[in-house]
């Protein structure tokens, strides 16, 4: 579904990401960990085509990320959530809906927005929502044009305990529906259960690519050891 | 759905919404009814003067006019397309960055649509200026009405050419890897212009004449943009000629050809302008209060490393604070840019004012219209600043303390500036050791004022949205509350013993009352502060 091959993104002299390759296969949710400024966002930002890459390759099932059709088969959820501040929250989920030419997306978009307890907040002005109500928008106008393949970028940070239980359903939904899913974030008890492969970037590099069956095997099924265990195992400076 | 139909589609709703705010918020409603007040009286005021012709209307009016436009133009156009080479303009919003450019819309349309939308509304915005502008047009020269759109055409002109072209040029240096190359061009012109300007004051021996000269000399008429924009723009005062509608013609089709080559070549360019629409994203913020402004780092890039000496404990440490900013951003924490144009403000009033006016007058006007901006800028910074952070509402330590700390180097740097200003324009204008000390106090007594009662704005409109639109209205009471007893004393010491002079020393002193008012309830205006 998604193939990222020797891909490299340079701020001038300062590598951000350093020659890594992946690829994620149809159906899987990969998440896609590491310290702060390890380079998962700039990663992710590159796949959805926000950032220029400055050498390698990355298609979308076999077509480059940055063309419409490749476009058409993904969609992003950014880290920090910015709306147009002069639309409702009903207005952004249409507006989604007519430039990914969804169809029949009434219902699909009520569904989504009571998912997510913002049924009262539908004709709210985005610039009146909370971070973590912007957040669920955000959330909501991903899941809408139902692609195959979702980047999420710390999709839960400012969410209530009720839309991270909800947001990890529809993982496990999307995981049913056999639809692709990447997702950075640092809450890592979160996705320990959701995830078929972990990636740990450090310095730009991705340093651990690793089934989680893989993983527990390694650990001895210990259940005692964790996600958390490795990751601080794998990314401890020397 | 046709990606056009689907920008507008969402640009109408955007238009909708305001409508229906204003409705549920008739309090925006004021705000809205202010400007177009304010915009009738400059209309007013134009319309006054252009039925009294001013005496003032001066001979060399067309020359000053022409020389003022060339001149700016120039100096504007130049350093937008170096910024060019460095960052691109943006016609964007961060909503779009998230969900129009990884969706799967032409680029190319995006560009279009959104280049076209920004110039549209320029075209109606920037015109403000030059309403505010044309009572002072008036007063220097005769202007004919019928040509009055050529005037407006040939400055908006010029304004709706810097975003494209600007974006052109990131476009094209970075597609094609001649950055430098480019910097390098853009540098030779400006040597050239500056050669120009000063072999022009090599020749005539008279700086005013050189510079009216230089700037009004025929070839300039025909330099693409600034040329073909002034021509248009001083129809209304030389009068019309086929030129006058060629030179309109070749500038807008210059636009035009900017904007289809944009479209042409652009197909990339969202990583080009994220950083431009980020900034631009900030500022938004900034203005209705949410974060706080970082003093840019203009000149000197961001210097790492510093080391700033220990000032003190508890409340000093917001004063260590804003010593490291400026170490950071300019080249001293108690010196700036801003130093360097006093200082060559101070000589070019003394220069200029002092072989046409006796030179009281000229250091009254000077530092009374210094103050005034001064006042008028410092106020539109009134709760942007340390309220928008938590740290002076959880430092412990007395809020007078606070207060001073906050505004401490802000104060000295200006006071810096005065001086920087009124040394020179003293010792030029031969006026008296005591008014350069008066009339120092007198700009930095201004400049304290306004700093002290920008804390009573966050009490008087907490909401950052209110403050926002509510400005002009504030900056009415602020001038009235604040400004009136100086003037009056002020104004009332002058009149008895005829010397304005006094008049200076009568609101430095009440400003300086008022302040220390200010700070001895600032114990009572924190307990109503709230951290939004």
């Amino acid at each position: 579904m998604l193939k990222v091959e020797h891909l490299t993104k340079k701020y001038g002299s300062v590598v951000a990401i350093d020659d890594i390759s992946f690829t994620v296969k149809q159906g899987d949710i990969v998440g896609l960990l590491g310290p702060n400024g390890a380079g998962k966002s700039t990663t992710i930002k590159t796949i959805s085509g926000l950032l220029r890459k400055t050498a390698g390759s990355i298609t979308i099932d076999n077509y480059t990320n940055t063309s419409q059709a490749a476009k058409r088969r993904f969609t992003y959820v950014p880290e920090v959530p910015e709306l147009y501040d002069m639309l409702t929250v009903w207005e952004h989920l249409v507006f989604i809906a007519y430039a990914y030419d969804v169809a029949d997306f009434e219902a699909k978009a009520e569904r989504l927005i009571e998912r997510y307890d913002l049924w009262d907040k539908k004709d709210k002005l985005a610039k009146e929502l909370s971070k973590g109500m912007k957040q669920k928008v955000s959330i909501c106008c991903a899941l809408l044009p139902e692609p195959d393949l979702y980047l999420f970028d710390e999709p839960m940070i400012g969410l209530d305990p009720k839309s991270i239980r909800e947001t990890k359903l529809i993982f496990k939904e999307l995981s049913e529906q056999q639809k692709t899913v990447l997702i950075s974030t640092h809450l890592l008890d979160s996705i320990e259960n959701l995830c078929h492969r972990v990636l740990v970037m450090k310095q730009g590099e991705i340093i651990v690519d690793m089934a989680m069956e893989e993983m527990k095997e390694k650990l001895g099924n210990n259940e005692i050891v964790s996600l958390e265990d490795l990751f601080l195992e794998v990314t401890r400076d020397e | 759905m046709n990606e056009f139909n689907l920008l507008a589609q969402r640009d109408g709703w955007i238009i909708v919404n305001h409508f229906v705010e204003i409705r549920q918020n008739p309090k925006r409603l004021l705000i809205y009814l202010l400007y177009i007040f304010w915009m009738g009286t400059l209309v007013f005021n134009s319309v006054i003067r252009y039925r009294h012709v001013s005496d003032m209307q001066l001979q060399s009016g067309p020359e000053i006019l022409g020389a003022v436009f060339a001149g700016l133009g120039t100096a504007f156009i130049l350093f937008f397309l170096y910024r060019g080479t460095k960052e691109s303009s943006t016609f964007f919003s961060m909503g779009d960055v998230h969900f129009l450019f990884p969706a799967p819309v032409s680029p190319k349309k995006v560009l279009l649509y959104s280049m076209v939308k920004q110039s549209l509304i320029n075209f109606l915005l920037y015109g403000i200026f030059i309403l505010a502008f044309m009572p002072m047009i008036i007063d220097i020269v005769s202007v004919k009405l019928e040509y009055l759109p050529f005037m407006y055409l040939g400055y908006i002109g010029l304004v709706l050419v810097i975003g494209p072209l600007k974006f052109l040029v990131f476009a094209i240096g970075s597609k094609y890897s001649i950055q430098p190359r480019l910097q390098r061009g853009l540098l030779a012109l400006m040597a050239v212009f500056i050669l120009y300007l000063l072999a022009s004051i090599i020749s005539a021996g008279n700086l005013m004449q050189a510079l009216l000269e230089g700037l009004n000399a025929s070839f300039i008429n025909y330099l693409p943009v600034i040329g073909w924009s002034k021509v248009a723009f001083m129809t209304a005062v030389t009068g019309y000629s086929t030129y006058s509608m060629v030179a309109l013609i070749l500038q807008f089709v210059f636009l035009l050809g900017c904007i289809v080559i944009s479209y042409y070549i652009a197909d990339d360019y969202y990583e080009d302008t994220l950083k431009a629409t980020e900034q631009r994203s900030l500022r938004k913020k900034r203005k209705e209060g949410a974060e706080k402004p970082q003093r840019s780092p203009f000149l000197f890039g961001k210097r790492k490393n510093l080391i700033v000496k220990k000032v003190g404990t508890g409340p000093w440490a917001l004063f260590w604070r804003s010593k490291l900013e400026y170490s950071r951003s300019d080249f001293h924490p108690y010196l700036g840019l801003l130093t360097i144009l006093f200082l060559l403000v101070g000589i070019a009033a003394g220069i200029f004012t002092g072989k046409q006016a006796d030179g009281l007058t000229s250091i009254y006007m000077t530092n009374g219209i210094i103050a005034y901006i001064i006042f008028i800028f410092s106020a539109s910074t009134a709760g942007q600043h340390e309220l928008t952070k938590p740290y002076v509402f959880l430092i412990p330590g007395s809020n007078l303390l606070k207060i001073v700390s906050t505004n401490l180097l802000d104060i000295l740097r200006m006071s810096v500036n005065s001086l920087a200003l009124n040394i020179p324009l003293g010792i030029l204008l031969e006026v008296p050791i005591h008014i350069i000390v008066i009339m120092v106090i007198f700009m930095v007594s201004f400049y304290t004022l306004n700093l002290s009662s920008n804390y009573l704005i966050r009490i008087i409109f907490p909401n950052a949205l209110d403050q926002k639109a509510l400005y002009p209205l504030f900056l009415m009471l602020q001038i009235l509350l604040l400004l009136l007893p100086g003037l009056i004393v002020g104004g009332a010491l002058a009149l008895i013993y005829q010397n304005p002079l006094l008049a200076f020393a009568g609101i430095s002193l009440v400003n300086i009352i008022i302040i220390g008012v200010l700070l001895l309830l600032s114990n009572a205006v924190f307990a109503r502060l709230e951290w939004r």
